[in-house]
């Protein structure tokens, strides 16, 4: 049997290994609807402490207990009879990063042979106990531009050995270590930095098994546990042999863009490895100024092929998403892929999540209380960075499109269309035009019809104030055109087909925020609404609106009634 | 030297004092590794979009004219935005404030309490098994670490015996009421404040004790005693009020507590308060919100220290004369 075969087995064996371990149903399809929501309030009270929240799930104060990453606590969730868990592929890669511009990790030969030296079933297995994805590829296996056919390092110390000894790095049996073919002498110290124990033991604990893996081929591999802050610095200023990370990545694969064209290596840019590969380049441009999904799946599989061969990262492991919802008080949560079942992103469980009564059986209506790991701070949707403070204002907004649970294609919502076309930036130059259709009889949460207005007036805001959140969506954006009341068209500077992700904003009510003076000092959820008592100026169009914000306690949070979704109607 | 001179001095000490905080506040962030804007980890962002957002920051003007802007915005009491949670500080930290202020408070005079108490009992009570007790708990309580107590406290009342909140200031949503509300806020502080006067109180009372044993041994003591004056007598009016002015010196140095806030205890109780916010602000390298927290916390010390001096200035003529024929 082919090796990628296996290899591809092997994945699908986990995969389902795991999801059976967790008590799962092996559901083909995930039941969702897409109308709600079904409880009219949820509380949400601010507990920071991780054995205070595992506490407030236990004592029913919390319907769920999401994010688990640590085994002790997954394994102790899985014993409580009345806990549902859930479990979805994820976004994120925990990974290995070399410094190409430098010997001796210049060498492509040596850079793929400590790829075969990195154990990821047995880091998997001893320090996660099995809950992580082993993860080998560029883009994260959940994201519709994975490419399967990518091929991957299996361990093997003879391997690496037979990849070194073939490209002439003989072992000198005196010191044991490598002699490097190019300078005729043994290689020098490879450090691999890490986090260290204090604040991350399980990345410093991979860099020490890394390493010691690596130096039994002789390769001479030393970990260096680093302040968290000097090693962002020195990996900024490209001063690193090797360090271990994570990114939080997307569906999309235009990281690969950021972290891998020669044009992001620069101070400040995510070109960390240095890699300069004019035909990745090329294939990137490609990916980056895709026409259309077609063209930027195909440079996505080409990109993610050089990549495994250039092999500038050594991707580990992908963490799923674990959340542990309480089956005696809730029903109807939604799985979604990339982003779990409780994450903030997951529109779908907000609309479907039901109270259950004591057969077991959904209710509408009622309160159900859902912890907040941490302070939500700001909740100006202009301003807001934090997952925390997201987790809130994404309960009160909605988008023009939408990602589908299970299959992450883009679905109509605020927008009932969208067509992808192109304008004339210059003689010569063209750029992406994106022409929106917005839906009729979407309101505000305090009753004011949502139009194009309201989108071309956030567009231009947010451009108009160098908002710093949203200055990767609006950098591109030309000009905003009010076709007419409900159709809005986007001109961008050059031609991408991911522009239609830029659009992805919190919409800003044009009445509310066009009064604003300084944005940065606006506080809406402390300012009275200016027309309707016991409201304030956080106003959206999502399916709650927010009731109250007491910092450091409980946001509150009230079913909208003017929500456009409230009935089951056609999308 | 006149009382009056005697404060101008102390005045002008203060100001340099405060100057120099400053200064080394400005410096140690900017010497730390790393940057705010290395915060944002996020693969859409272009070296482009990081500069400005440094712009913004006012992270790109050089380093004299960013610690004029600094000095300038301090003196007007103007503590900036901060760079993670784009609020004002003021604001952020008036927030917290008075949650840290009652927590402060109740577990302080609540250690101070029962540690003086205590400490007199045991002198009190020599060799006698108050006194070993009062030792050992005391001791216990001054070496076992501070979260060690409280997920202890926690897991006991939290959990195995769910009778306690488990965090914050109030019950979310709070009661209607005002009665209500200020026993439900009670309710919240018995834990966090009372794992703070178990951890405590050992210093207060070990302290007391030892210098309560010293009075007792003194001439004086001896002398108040062979007049035939009854024990409390000897005790509370001649050798605690002997051993008052370094408690009271004590008292004074522990009051900045009351705005730098327990870190360790705030995480613990999610109670939102100064001590966490200025360990998230330094952990994110935000440099207006850590600078501003730590402003605060300079002048309630230095404050601290100006009125323990004044009061000392008053009531003891020898420290303003001191102070004058040293120099």
């Amino acid at each position: 049997m082919p090796r990628k075969v296996r290899l591809m087995l092997g994945l699908v064996l986990a995969v389902a290994m795991a999801i059976g371990f967790m008590g799962v149903p092996a559901a083909a399809q995930v039941q969702f609807e897409a109308w709600g929501p079904h409880v009219d309030e949820i509380i949400m009270p601010i507990i920071r402490e991780q054995q205070a929240r595992r506490i407030a799930f236990e004592r029913g104060e919390s319907i769920v207990w999401s994010g688990l990453t640590q085994p002790a606590d997954i394994d102790h969730a899985r014993t409580l009879p009345y806990a549902d868990m859930r479990w979805t592929l994820g976004f994120h890669m925990f990974y290995t990063c070399f410094n190409m511009r430098k010997a001796p990790l210049d060498s492509q030969v040596l850079r793929q042979a400590i790829a075969h030296t990195v154990d990821r079933d047995n880091i998997i297995r001893t320090l996660f106990k099995g809950y992580m994805m082993p993860m080998s590829s560029f883009v994260p296996q959940v994201s519709p531009f994975f490419n399967p056919d990518v091929p991957t390092y299996e361990y093997s110390l003879e391997k690496a050995a037979e990849v070194l000894d073939a490209a002439g790095y003989k072992l000198d049996p005196a010191t044991g270590t490598r002699i490097d073919p190019n300078t005729g002498k043994p290689l020098p110290d490879i450090k691999l930095m890490t986090p260290t124990y204090e604040v991350a033991a399980t990345s410093a604990e991979i860099g020490k098994i890394i390493s010691e893996s690596a130096r039994k081929v002789g390769i001479p591999l030393v970990h260096e546990p680093t302040d968290f802050n000097t090693m962002l610095d020195k990996i900024d200023y490209h001063d690193f042999d090797m360090y271990c990370l994570a990114w939080s990545l997307s569906k999309n694969p235009t990281h690969l863009v950021s972290f891998f064209h020669s044009r992001n290596d620069v101070e400040a840019g995510y070109n960390n490895p240095g890699i300069r590969n004019p035909e990745l380049d090329r294939i990137l441009d490609l990916l980056d100024s895709a026409p259309d999904l077609a063209t930027a799946k195909e440079a996505a599989d080409a990109a993610q092929l050089i990549l495994a061969r250039e092999m500038p990262y050594i991707p580990l492991y992908s963490r799923p998403y674990i959340d542990a919802f309480n089956k005696t008080l809730v029903t109807g949560y939604v799985d979604m892929a990339g982003f779990g079942a409780a994450s903030y992103n997951n529109p779908w469980t907000l609309l479907n999540i039901r109270r259950v009564d004591r057969n077991g059986r959904p209710i509408e209506g009622g309160t159900i209380r859902w912890a907040l790991s941490e302070e939500p701070k700001n909740l100006n949707y202009a301003v807001a960075s934090s997952a925390y403070e997201w987790e809130v204002l994404n309960k009160t907004a909605d988008g023009l499109i939408i990602s589908h649970p299970e299959t992450l294609e883009d679905m109509p919502w605020l927008a009932e269309k969208w067509d992808v076309g192109v304008w004339e930036v210059e003689p010569g130059k063209q750029g992406t035009v994106i022409t929106w259709y917005i839906r009729k009889g979407v309101k505000w949460s305090d009753g004011m019809p949502f139009s194009g207005e309201d989108v071309k007036f956030t567009i231009e805001f947010l451009k108009n104030n160098q908002v710093p959140r949203y200055l990767p969506n609006t950098e591109h954006i030309v000009k905003v055109e009010l076709v007419d009341q409900y159709t809005v068209k986007v001109y961008f500077d050059n031609v991408s087909y991911w522009h239609i992700y830029n659009a992805g904003l919190a919409f800003l009510a044009k009445h509310i925020w066009e009064k604003v003076e300084d944005y940065r000092t606006f506080e809406p959820w402390n300012e009275p609404h200016p027309t309707i008592k016991g409201y304030n100026q956080v106003v959206g169009t999502g399916p709650f609106i927010l009731k109250d914000y007491v910092p450091g306690e409980y946001v509150r949070l009230v079913k909208n009634p003017n929500y456009w979704r409230l009935n089951p109607t056609e999308l | 030297m006149g009382f009056r001179s005697y404060l101008i001095r102390r005045l002008i000490y203060t100001v340099i004092v405060l100057w120099v905080i400053l200064t080394f506040n400005y410096i140690l962030f900017r010497v730390m590794p790393g940057d705010p804007e290395k915060m944002i980890l996020d693969p859409n962002f272009t070296p482009q979009a990081k500069m400005e957002l440094r712009r913004q920051f006012g992270l790109d003007q050089p380093p004299l004219t960013q610690y004029l802007n600094y000095l300038k915005s301090l003196v007007k009491f103007d503590l900036g935005l901060s760079f993670s949670t784009r609020r004002l500080v003021w604001s952020e930290l008036r927030e917290r404030l008075p949650n840290t202020i009652v927590l402060f408070s109740v577990a302080f005079v609540g250690q101070a309490a029962l540690g003086i108490s205590l400490g007199v009992a045991s002198a009190a009570n020599r060799g006698r098994f108050t006194e070993k007790f009062v030792v050992g708990a005391g001791l216990f309580a001054y070496a076992v670490p501070t979260f060690f107590i409280q997920l202890l406290l926690l897991l006991a009342f939290g959990y195995y015996w769910p009778i306690m909140p488990i965090h914050g200031t109030m019950s979310a949503p709070p009661p209607d009421g005002s009665w209500a509300r200020f026993l439900d806020r009670l309710w919240h502080l018995i834990l966090p404040a009372g794992s703070n006067i178990l951890i405590g109180f050992g210093s207060w009372a070990l302290y007391t004790r030892n210098t309560m044993l010293e009075a007792l041994g003194q001439d004086y003591i001896v002398t108040a005693r062979a007049k035939g004056l009854p024990r409390s007598e000897v005790l509370y009016h001649h050798a605690l009020r002997s051993v008052l002015p370094p408690i009271v010196t004590l008292i004074f140095m522990s009051l900045p507590g009351a705005v730098s806030g327990a870190v360790i205890t705030e995480s613990i109780f999610s109670w939102h308060g100064v001590g966490r916010y200025l360990l998230d602000a330094t952990l994110q390298m935000d440099y207006p919100a850590a600078q501003g927290a730590f402003y605060l916390i300079a002048l309630a010390v230095i404050i601290s220290n100006l009125m323990a001096d004044i009061a000392y200035g008053l009531v003891d003529p020898r420290i303003r004369v001191g102070a004058g024929a040293g120099k």
